[in-house]
């Protein structure tokens, strides 16, 4: 240790309750930035979620062409041309080739998850009851691995829908508005006007009610014979990514490969990313706040230290320490506090959100307060810290070097 | 070679008003020779002697000590020269109150790192025992008496073998008996180590017993 050095740490320890002060504020600090940054981090994931258990990543799927041509070019600005009844004409429904789309997309390793789908509006009816109801036929196994939508039924069991070619499954809402229970019989009519009858076999419930309301799953190829449509027939190829924040990047790759329209779910849930940022702009702004406070204790502690100091740098400086010791001697302090404040707040910022790990909170899918342990968020944490009392600590320490020791020592 | 010489300073001050202070001074110091400055209050003489020091730049003329220029030296420059050269005694000790008597009397040598830790210590403990303070090294510098605490800063500022010793009234603050015995240590380091000692005093006992006098009157050298 450097005669710097010492005088600085002479300088703390015998000041101890200053000491203590600034680094509480600094320990405050950290530790709110880690609480503010895992709880926000937490609670998008969970938010997110919930949306993915009813949504994929990106959806393929036959939409109205949007680049239409002119049907006349003109270019004589004195001809004017009238088009009458000019229509977007949608020719063919659905995916005819989806299984063919599934293995080109077997090629991205960043894909953990395709299933196909085949959705379409039916009439579900119960003697005099009846009602509308989004029919989805699905491949069992991918959209289990999508959606685990195995943990959502609450009655019956999801692979007895690949058993029973007359089997279906209700959401609750459903079942409750027709008043049908588990094996109890259905009529099903299609917008073609084919009936069939159903026997339903399981009941689903998702937490959201307007789908539970509405839904009813039956196995695709089932949904496939019901509509007449060929082997490989899907309304829609769902797919899951790795990484959901990167579907973006992802869909265009894809649609690429295919004429039909590849969307990530960023797309039709703007509202979900912006809260997301959102939140995580109102954490950060929010925790350096608090930072930024505790640097200004810190800078406020030194100043009053410099300034009792004053005839000690005079002095020294009369000894021959020049302005970059003084420099060092004030600013080693400041660092330690910094130091001592990051490590403790990092250790105190844990510990509570562990707490809030704990706290019950038991709303749709939740059990205890989400969280989320990133070691990013400790390392900014750190990083912010360190930096916020190197400037709070550097300010004095500069005053502290400017001081003119004739002035002080002349009285 | 003088271990002192000033040519032709001139200072003003600018606050509040313009003022000259040091006007035209020029004197040469030799080796081992004990001077005090005295002058009636505002003669300039405190002026002087912090130009002497090395802490203020901001005037005309040439100062040369040990026949080396400080006028232009840069602040840092500076700083190390006072370090190993120049010793300060000033009316009230500044002794740094959390550190031990020791430490205060080890920091400048600690600063200059030409010896060893343990040879400092050596040293420091040599001059406590030279000045009546042994037995409290380990006493923190606030605890002792005054007369104490400013033996203490005369060891510190004897601590790097400085070749000029300036004291700023270094017995304005003591009685009698501690007057004495300071400027007897003055004395004897003069004569024994022929070490320099500039000393700006009020007390008129203290500059007729020393080698010369140098007195100032409205900024002007009136006597050498």
């Amino acid at each position: 240790m450097n005669t710097n050095q010492k005088i600085a740490q002479v300088h703390l320890t015998t000041r101890f309750k200053q000491l203590l002060v600034a680094v509480l504020s600094v320990t405050f600090g950290i530790s709110m930035y880690v609480f503010m940054n895992s709880f926000m981090a937490g609670v998008n994931n969970a938010q997110t979620q919930i949306t993915f258990t009813s949504m994929p990543h990106i959806k393929i799927y036959n939409d109205l062409p949007t680049d239409v041509d002119p049907i006349l070019n003109v270019a004589d600005p004195n001809t004017i041309v009238i088009i009458n009844n000019a229509r977007n004409i949608q020719y063919a429904e659905g995916i005819k080739n989806a299984d063919e789309i599934k293995n080109k997309l077997l090629h991205f390793n960043e894909i953990t998850g395709v299933t196909q789908q085949l959705n379409q509006n039916v009439f579900v009816r119960n003697g005099v009851s009846k009602t509308s109801a989004s029919l989805s036929g699905i491949e069992i196994e991918g959209e289990n691995e999508l959606f685990e939508t195995a943990k959502y039924i609450v009655e019956g069991d999801l692979e007895e829908l690949d058993r029973r070619s007359d089997g279906i499954i209700l959401g609750t809402g459903l079942a409750r508005a027709i008043g049908v229970n588990t094996s109890n019989n259905i009529l099903l009519t299609t917008s073609e006007g084919i009936t069939k009858t159903f026997k339903v076999i399981g009941l689903i419930e998702t937490g959201s009610n307007a789908a539970d309301k509405t839904r009813a799953l039956v196995s695709i190829h089932t949904a496939r014979q019901l509509f007449s449509k060929n082997k490989s027939y899907a309304t829609e190829v769902l797919l899951n990514i790795a990484d959901y924040y990167k579907a973006q990047s992802l869909s265009e790759e894809i649609s690429k490969l295919t004429d039909y329209k590849v969307e990530a779910w960023q797309e039709g849930n703007a509202q979900l990313d912006a809260a997301n940022v959102l939140r995580d702009i109102v954490a950060v702004a929010i925790s350096l706040t608090i930072l930024i406070v505790a640097g200004f204790g810190i800078y406020n502690i030194m100043n009053m230290t410099v300034n009792e100091k004053i005839k000690e740098i005079a002095i020294l400086k009369a000894m021959g320490f020049n302005g970059k010791d003084v420099i060092e001697i004030f600013l080693a302090q400041s660092i330690v506090i910094g130091f001592m404040g990051g490590i403790t707040g990092l250790v105190l910022g844990n510990i509570i959100v562990r707490l809030v790990d704990n706290v019950p909170f038991k709303i749709a899918t939740l059990t205890t307060l989400p969280v989320e342990y990133s070691t990013a968020d400790y390392v900014m944490a750190f990083c912010f810290g360190i930096i916020i009392t190197f400037i709070a600590g550097y300010l004095p320490a500069r005053k502290a070097s400017k001081v003119d020791p004739v002035e002080i020592l002349r009285g | 070679m003088k271990a002192l010489s000033v040519k032709k300073i001139n200072k003003y001050f600018h606050e509040p008003t313009a003022f000259h202070v040091l006007k035209d001074i020029s004197f040469e110091v030799d080796r081992g020779e004990f001077v005090s400055i005295i002058g009636k209050s505002g003669s300039g003489k405190s002026t002087l002697l912090y130009l002497l020091s090395t802490m203020d730049t901001n005037y005309t003329g040439e100062i040369t000590m040990g026949g080396k220029a400080i006028t232009g030296l840069k602040q840092n420059q500076l700083a190390k020269f006072r370090n190993e050269h120049i010793g300060f005694v000033f009316q009230f000790h500044y002794l740094l109150p959390e550190f031990t008597v020791l430490d205060n009397v080890m920091l400048p040598a600690l600063k200059l790192m030409k010896k060893s830790k343990e040879e400092i210590k050596g040293e420091a403990i040599e001059l406590l025992t030279l000045l009546g303070i042994k037995g409290h090294e380990y006493k923190q510098s606030s605890k002792i008496s005054g007369g104490q605490q400013q033996r203490v800063a005369i060891a510190r500022a004897l601590i790097n073998s400085p070749s000029i010793i300036m004291g700023d009234e270094p017995t304005g603050n003591l009685d009698s008996k501690n007057t004495k015995v300071v400027f007897d240590i003055f004395r004897e380091l003069a004569k024994e180590r022929g070490q320099t000692i500039i000393s700006v005093t009020h007390d008129d006992e203290f500059a007729a017993n020393c080698d010369r006098i140098v007195e100032l009157s409205d900024g002007k050298l009136i006597s050498e």
